[in-house]
């Protein structure tokens, strides 16, 4: 059964009726083929399908549609684009955080919601921040340097501004 | 020889980073079709056993296309990377939990799924082996029919052992048991094949051999290699899991079949039955050394647990005895390796591929030894390690780029340990 | 109490497929009418940075600037095949095939412009790719050339297991500090330090990333990774049980990358893939007996199996003193 709901999306207002027992993860994928959110586990363990919901991440393989009438969302494709890239994205380049890139997204996503909140965070709270998105391929240290850097450069160019 | 370089050397950003920080790269799943249908494989339960299939029930399902099993191979229903011992879909034997026997493809996966469990499969259960050592015993019941459970057994035999253990001061000996671990990459498998506008078969998948893929589909549809195209996607890691055929023929056939684009994605329990997983060696070392620590001797007995297909397993357990001895001198070596069948999940290759096992063994004897004589660990192995020159246990002398002497200095000095006292500050 | 040990696990790796298997990796070069060099071969990007690797390579030998490279090797139509991405084999033996095919387009590149230079009279004239690509075309030749590299193996005897199977071999050694908690049974690594053998570094950072990607899931395998196999039953199947580690477990590792440049790889380079895994898990084990006193013979060196080995070793110890 379809039903109305109103949220934002990537700083798009969208209403739309819809199976609100369909999963975020689903609607972002298979409706608005946004493909960015990845599934890695489908039971919240390991972080490749994170998403920024009010301000907060969130597993988006456990969020149900209806529970997120009137939030603001935001995925990898709502970052930067193809020439206005992100400074935690233009970071992850530089530190060499990516090898098979399947967790990518979901880090980068963590990361944000990070430094959103905590402009200067030391390595002990960037390490948590990431710890509920799994990687198998970098063990991590160049994720947590990249998110060093992207919180160096966001820092400087807030001083700029 | 590389003087004035350009770029070998520097530290270049990936060229492949920027679309999966974008998360623009496409990895087989990511993939969306028109018209595109979805399969979901049916698989063994049990671990050893006959089955007997019906799928009429099932394919009355109204979201049912077609449900494809053994019947429907035209060409060779069996693969694998060395022997062909795997089934597309099991005829009549299952060997393992997992195994497939059924690709039921539907307009949604929901639909697919609801019918698999329509599909009446009676199964007629036997007693497995499960442990390695027991499989190898001659009364032990055959995971292959008409088939020794032995694989493989790599000999390796260098000097005289006998005298290399009488010559020795010191004798460890132990046994050593590795887990059967699972490489855990981060995106499971999926793949869509479709039909293009020449009757090609195309496939996107996440593989480590395009090639060999394209062999094995080709030889299991009767079609020749030129028919068939495989477009490798972004792939969410691999460490050895994606050499084995999983979803690849399966797909393939079905858009061949019905024309229509395909698609599947394992949920991440099904990729844990899937694919294959790192063999668990169970080793037995003996080790001798005199007095003022040269090495002497070093027997070994490895027995490597392939699980239901072979796989890599021979070129695991021959690759476990080349590397058995460690990088290190030892003039009397003996090596035994077998590679055995049991009905536990297939194993094959992973990160490290049977030199990766033999380092827990090899590693805790020359510390053990060390220990036992008292001598500093790193001083011990610095007087035992290959260097330019050496000649390896299998008689490759080793000729060029051997830094091992110097690895072992620096990573003693940066964790501490004092090389010349052999006392650890 | 919570001990610590330190620990070494020095190993060694010879890549390939080996034992006289063909270990064959073909690439296809070309000029194309942009003036970019287009490298056609089947190597998979798994995530390890082959595409990167191999770019670097044809960037090296072309002369030309990386982003002048294009490398296709996602389709099995128009890439020959270069393998398996596997047994560390990449970036040597495919890198090799690269190598070799860039070097006959270079010559070729060459012939085509020195023509172009004598018929024109313009010795000195200098030109850029994109005006090469159309020198040749006005003289009728196709820039593209191919090559193959093939490892070099022997087969073993099959009595004695005597032969030449691998080469070359990657050597490495790695050195860590853990702490061992004798209640709990729980194991902290603290330090890695991790000296590798690369024959020549490519891409530092790359090869960073693999050697603490490689720690990361040898101490995993070493300490937490459990399918709870029983007759043929994975009771593990999903993150929730089988665990991995998170980058709270993750210890500060320190790579020190050590070139020692190889004759036979490209640019002096080997293969590190596999490599950069094995040293840490008896570099682990041999800590953990540093710490306690214990061997660890089963894996996982779960905190069970150390709490019941401790144990074991304080009984004997008793016996032994009484």
């Amino acid at each position: 059964m379809k039903e109305k709901i109103c949220f934002t999306l990537n700083n798009k207002y969208l209403s739309i009726d819809a199976d609100l027992s369909m999963r975020l993860i689903d609607f972002l994928r298979d409706e608005l083929r946004l493909t960015g959110t990845k599934e890695g586990c489908s039971q919240g363990e390991c972080g490749a399908c994170t998403v920024i919901i009010d301000g907060k991440t969130a597993n988006s393989c456990l969020v149900l549609l209806g529970q997120i009438e009137g939030a603001h969302i935001t995925t990898i494709e709502g970052l930067g684009d193809e020439n206005n890239i992100h400074p935690i994205q233009q970071a992850f380049i530089e530190e060499g955080a990516v090898q098979c890139g399947y967790c990518i997204p979901g880090m980068v996503l963590s990361a944000k919601a990070l430094l959103d909140k905590n402009c200067g965070p030391d390595k002990e709270y960037i390490k948590r921040a990431i710890s509920g998105n799994l990687c198998r391929c970098t063990g991590y240290k160049k994720i947590e340097k990249a998110i060093q850097r992207a919180s160096e450069k966001m820092k400087e160019a807030e001083n700029d501004d | 020889m590389t003087k004035n370089l350009n770029t070998i050397g520097k530290s270049e950003k990936r060229v492949d980073a920027k679309d999966k920080v974008m998360g623009k790269a496409l990895y087989p799943g990511d993939i969306y079709m028109d018209n595109m249908v979805y399969g979901y494989t049916v698989r063994s339960t049990i671990p050893c056993g006959e089955i007997r299939v019906d799928k009429s029930q099932a394919q009355k399902h109204p979201g049912v296309l077609y449900i494809f099993t053994a019947d429907d191979i035209i060409g060779n229903n069996h693969h694998g990377v060395i022997i062909k011992d795997q089934e597309v879909f099991c005829k009549k034997k299952v060997r393992r939990i997992g195994e497939p026997i059924a690709f039921v493809v539907a307009r949604s996966y929901e639909a697919a799924k609801e019918a698999a469990k329509m599909i009446s499969i009676e199964f007629k259960e036997f007693t497995g082996v499960f442990d390695p050592r027991e499989a190898m015993k001659d009364d032990a019941s055959k995971v292959h029919k008409g088939k020794d459970n032995l694989i493989f057994h790599y000999k390796l035999r260098d000097g005289n052992i006998e005298e290399g253990f009488m010559n020795s001061d010191i004798i460890v000996e132990n046994n050593y048991e590795t887990s059967m671990v699972e490489h855990s990459f981060l995106q499971p498998e999926a793949g869509v094949a479709y039909v293009d506008e020449k009757g090609s078969v195309n496939l996107i998948v996440a593989t480590q051999y395009p090639h060999y893929d394209r062999e094995e589909i080709a030889q299991a549809l009767n079609l020749p290699q030129e028919s068939i195209r495989i477009i490798t996607s972004a792939v969410g890691g691999a460490f050895g899991g994606r050499e084995d055929i999983t979803l690849q023929i399966h797909l393939a056939l079905a858009s061949y079949k019905l024309k229509r684009p395909v698609k599947t994605i394992y949920s991440r329990e099904e990729s844990f039955i899937a694919h294959s997983k790192r063999h668990p060696f169970y080793m037995h070392y003996k080790t001798g050394a005199k007095k003022d620590g040269t090495l002497m001797a070093m027997e070994a007995e490895i027995i490597g647990d392939a699980g239901a297909h072979a796989s890599w397993a021979i070129n695991i357990l021959r690759k476990a005895g080349v590397h058995a001895t460690g990088p290190y001198l030892i003039p009397n070596v003996k090596v035994d390796c077998y590679a055995v069948y049991t009905n536990n999940p297939y194993t094959g290759a992973m990160r490290g591929f049977g030199a990766a096992q033999v380092p827990m063994a090899y590693e805790q004897q020359i510390d053990e030894i060390a220990n036992r004589l008292n001598i500093n660990p790193i001083d011990f192995r610095l007087k035992n390690c290959f260097r330019i020159g050496s000649k390896t246990a299998t008689g490759q002398i080793i000729e060029g780029s051997i830094p091992l002497g110097k690895l072992i200095k620096i990573a003693a000095e940066k964790i501490g340990y004092n090389i010349s006292t052999g006392v650890s500050i | 109490m919570k001990k610590r040990g330190k620990g070494i696990g020095a190993t060694f790796y010879g890549t390939g497929y080996g034992n006289g298997f063909p270990d064959v990796s073909n690439c296809e070069v070309e000029l194309n009418c942009q003036g970019k060099i287009v490298v056609y071969t089947g190597a998979t990007e798994v995530g390890q940075g082959a595409k990167t690797v191999l770019s670097q390579i044809a960037a090296e030998v072309m002369g030309v600037d990386l982003d002048s490279i294009v490398l296709v090797c996602e389709d099995t139509c128009c890439t020959p095949d270069a393998g398996t991405a596997a047994a560390s084999r990449q970036t040597y033996n495919t890198g090799n095939g690269v190598r070799l095919a860039c070097i006959k387009l270079k010559e070729m590149i060459k012939k085509v412009e020195e023509n172009h230079k004598r018929v024109k009279g313009l010795p000195d004239e200098i030109l850029t790719m994109k005006e090469i690509y159309e020198a040749s075309r006005a003289q009728a030749i196709i820039l593209k050339a191919r090559d193959s590299f093939t490892a070099c193996t022997s087969t073993m005897d099959e009595e004695n297991g005597q032969g030449s199977p691998y080469w070359p071999y990657t050597f490495s050694c790695y050195a860590v500090e853990v702490e061992v908690d004798t209640e709990t049974g729980r194991i902290e690594v603290l330090n890695a330090y991790c000296a590798q053998d690369v024959g020549k570094a490519i891409n530092p950072v790359l090869i960073e990333g693999q050697i603490e990607g490689g720690f990361a899931m040898g101490m995993s395998w070493t300490l937490y990774e459990d399918l709870n196999l029983n007759q043929g039953i994975i009771k593990n199947n999903n993150f929730s049980k089988y665990i991995i580690p998170t980058s709270m477990d993750m210890p500060d590792i320190c790579s020190i990358i050590v070139e020692d440049e190889e004759s036979t790889g490209p640019y002096g380079a080997k293969g590190i893939g596999e490599p950069v895994m094995l040293a840490a898990m008896p570099a682990i084990l041999n800590a953990i007996h540093d710490a306690v006193g214990i061997r660890v013979t089963k894996l996982p060196a779960s905190p069970d199996y150390i709490v019941k080995k401790i144990q074991e070793l304080d009984k004997s110890n008793l016996i032994e003193r009484k």
